[in-house]
């Protein structure tokens, strides 16, 4: 636990962040904006855990984050107010499906974790799409807010500036969980899994277990996110589940730069900002050059993917990864994503 | 007995048909991966720009002919690049970078159709109308076109695996490149080349089924899912095994949907494929120790 929770930089960040809201220029729109920015660093950071240190890549993320936001969905729907509840409620749900996943799919490594961790994911996209109890295709929509204390309104989690926050502790919390996690013996196990799962095994370590119980770990994370996010946007619809949101998460920790924690956070705001940005900005590019706008509107994923390609290509190692090595000067290997290496 | 000659046959035909189209996307992908390592992601969007490249070629020519020979070799041509400007590199990294790669592939290739055709839903005109007698029914000529060339072409794909010196050359690089280039074969152009292949393959089937399926941007997205699963199914990097199981899923979806709504038959799917994961770990031909 070498200086976790005493790096001045960690802290430096989150008091910027924790000041960021009195700034003019953070209207109620932006504070959305950065609500989303740091929800998705916290999914990001939590895949982080799996794909950065662990090396297994998980293509199954949206459901984590899908269960999370039903949870809080359906029982604020019922009448239950209290976050705390549905935050109980989204982790028991996506502990259950996460250990039935990591179950199976820890079994198998590389590519066949990947797609089966993916296709568990579809079964609870199909379930939630076409069950009518859950709203089906448009989901849940129109939720009332949430409060800290039940029964209290003054205590309701109604306003841009409180959601904001809300998140921030969340990352703060997750950000402190995941940095003691990959510093502690369990962290460097993780590691040795990653570098070498049969002489880790060999070792004495219960490789199954350790990749089960960082799966579920990087699930809660993701699952806890999730269901905040019905606090914002008053809904949860089922395109939160979609395996393109898995791989969008996937692209995060890319971008910012695996196996960092920090990097993927980095990774998450970017993403979101850029897709709010381009969405928005798209259509009235297009309108003003005489085009039909309604064409603009994917403009966004086709700069992420173009992004994504030559991140691949060129900076394996992200924006991050790529400034620290810049810094460090000595070479550092390529980034291990790998699990299981090739044939 | 009328049920039979009524719904229960047609449907089977209908299943037949679509098992044999997902057994060429499903036979593309468990190729390049066999081959190059790489789960292609944007195998489902080679399958679709198929599809689009087919429209404009019909818009210039009124032949759904020379879209067939035309369509796939632009789509093969888009391959061929792919494969030379950005797998290339990574063959020599841990083979999860191709699949993040190719997913950030797909992405772009999906907008950039949505850029220039449209979101739209479009159709290709069936080049052969009306339908035919057949077992006590009426059936579609094109479904049945469809099925003879499905077969047809795998069938040729059989004969070029097992009877040409390029099939075994390309089945030589899938056991071991590396000795196969000590033997002097060019192997990065046998790459290329097989992805060339594999993906004017996805290209025809995408143009094929368009008749029959709607033309959209996010076509290839909801085929390259069951296109996994056959792939998982079958056994990674056995050629009998996908199109075996592009076959039992043709037949399952086609089948299950007599009783059953889209999403429960969607579910079934999916619970098959656990099934058969939970009781043979490599699909019904996987061989142990590939790329695991």
């Amino acid at each position: 636990m070498t200086g976790v929770w005493f790096s001045w930089r960690i802290w430096a960040v989150f008091g910027i962040l924790a000041v960021l809201p009195a700034f003019p220029f953070m209207t109620g729109y932006r504070l959305g904006l950065a609500f989303d920015a740091l929800l998705f660093g916290v999914i990001a950071m939590s895949l982080d855990l799996l794909m950065g240190y662990t090396g297994l890549v998980s293509f199954g993320h949206a459901a984590f984050l899908g269960l999370g936001a039903y949870s809080t969905a359906l029982l604020v729907e019922r009448g239950v107010r209290s976050i705390w509840l549905c935050l109980l409620a989204a982790i028991v749900v996506v502990g259950l499906y996460a250990l039935l996943v990591s179950y199976f799919a820890t079994t198998r490594r590389g590519i066949y974790f990947a797609l089966l961790t993916l296709i568990f994911a579809e079964v609870v996209y199909t379930f939630f799409r076409y069950t009518m109890a859950f709203g089906g295709s448009d989901g849940i929509q129109g939720l009332e807010p949430a409060q800290l204390v039940p029964g209290m309104p003054a205590s309701a989690v109604d306003t841009p500036l409180k959601n904001y926050y809300l998140v921030l502790a969340l990352l703060l919390l997750a950000y402190l969980v995941c940095r003691t996690l990959v510093e502690s013996h369990f962290g460097k196990v993780l590691v040795a899994i990653r570098e070498n799962e049969d002489r880790a095994r060999f070792l004495g370590y219960n490789v199954r277990r350790y990749k089960m119980t960082v799966c579920v770990i990087s699930a809660l994370l993701t699952g806890i996110a999730g269901a905040l996010y019905p606090i914002r946007l008053a809904n949860a619809t089922p395109d939160l589940l979609l395996w393109t949101v898995s791989g969008e998460v996937i692209v995060m920790v890319m971008i910012g730069g695996i196996g960092t924690l920090a990097g993927p956070v980095i990774g998450g705001a970017f993403f979101m900002v850029l897709q709010e940005e381009v969405s928005s900005y798209a259509p009235k590019i297009y309108q003003a050059l005489g085009l039909s706008a309604d064409k603009g509107v994917g403009v966004h994923l086709l700069i992420i993917g173009v992004i994504l390609v030559l991140i691949v290509l060129f900076m394996p190692r992200g924006l991050l990864g790529a400034v620290r090595a810049a810094r460090v000067r000595a070479p550092r290997l390529p980034a291990p994503v790998a699990a299981g290496g090739a044939k | 007995m009328e049920y039979i000659a009524d719904i229960l046959l047609p449907q089977m035909l209908h299943g037949l048909v679509f098992g044999a189209a997902l057994g060429l996307l499903a036979l593309g992908l468990t190729i390049i991966f066999g081959l190059l390592g790489v789960m292609n992601f944007a195998h489902g969007e080679l399958f679709m720009l198929g599809a689009y490249a087919g429209i404009a070629v019909i818009a210039l020519t009124q032949s759904f002919w020379a879209a067939v020979i035309l369509a796939p070799a632009c789509v093969a041509v888009v391959g061929a690049l792919m494969e030379i400007c950005t797998l290339r590199p990574l063959y020599k990294r841990p083979p999860l970078y191709g699949l993040i790669l190719t997913f950030g592939l797909a992405l772009a290739f999906r907008e950039i159709v949505r850029e220039i055709w449209g979101g739209d839903m479009r159709r290709i005109v069936e080049p052969i109308s009306g339908s035919v007698p057949l077992l006590g029914m009426m059936y579609p000529k094109y479904r049945l076109f469809l099925l003879g060339a499905a077969l047809l072409l795998l069938l040729g794909i059989w004969l070029f695996f097992t009877k040409t010196r390029a099939g075994i050359i390309v089945r030589a690089a899938v056991q071991d490149a590396e000795m196969l280039d000590g033997l002097g074969v060019n192997v990065p152009r046998v790459f290329t080349l097989t992805f060339a292949g594999s993906s004017a393959l996805a290209a025809l089937a995408g143009l094929l089924l368009a008749p029959i399926f709607t033309v959209v941007p996010t076509m290839g997205v909801e085929m390259i899912l069951l296109a996994f699963i056959v792939v998982i199914l079958g056994g990674m990097g056995s050629l009998g095994g996908s199109v075996l199981a592009a076959l039992v899923i043709g037949e399952a979806q086609s089948l299950f949907s007599l009783w059953m709504n889209p999403q429960r038959v969607a579910i079934a799917i999916f619970a098959i494929m656990i099934l058969v994961l939970i009781v043979r770990p490599r699909g019904f031909f996987g061989r142990e120790g590939v790329l695991e």
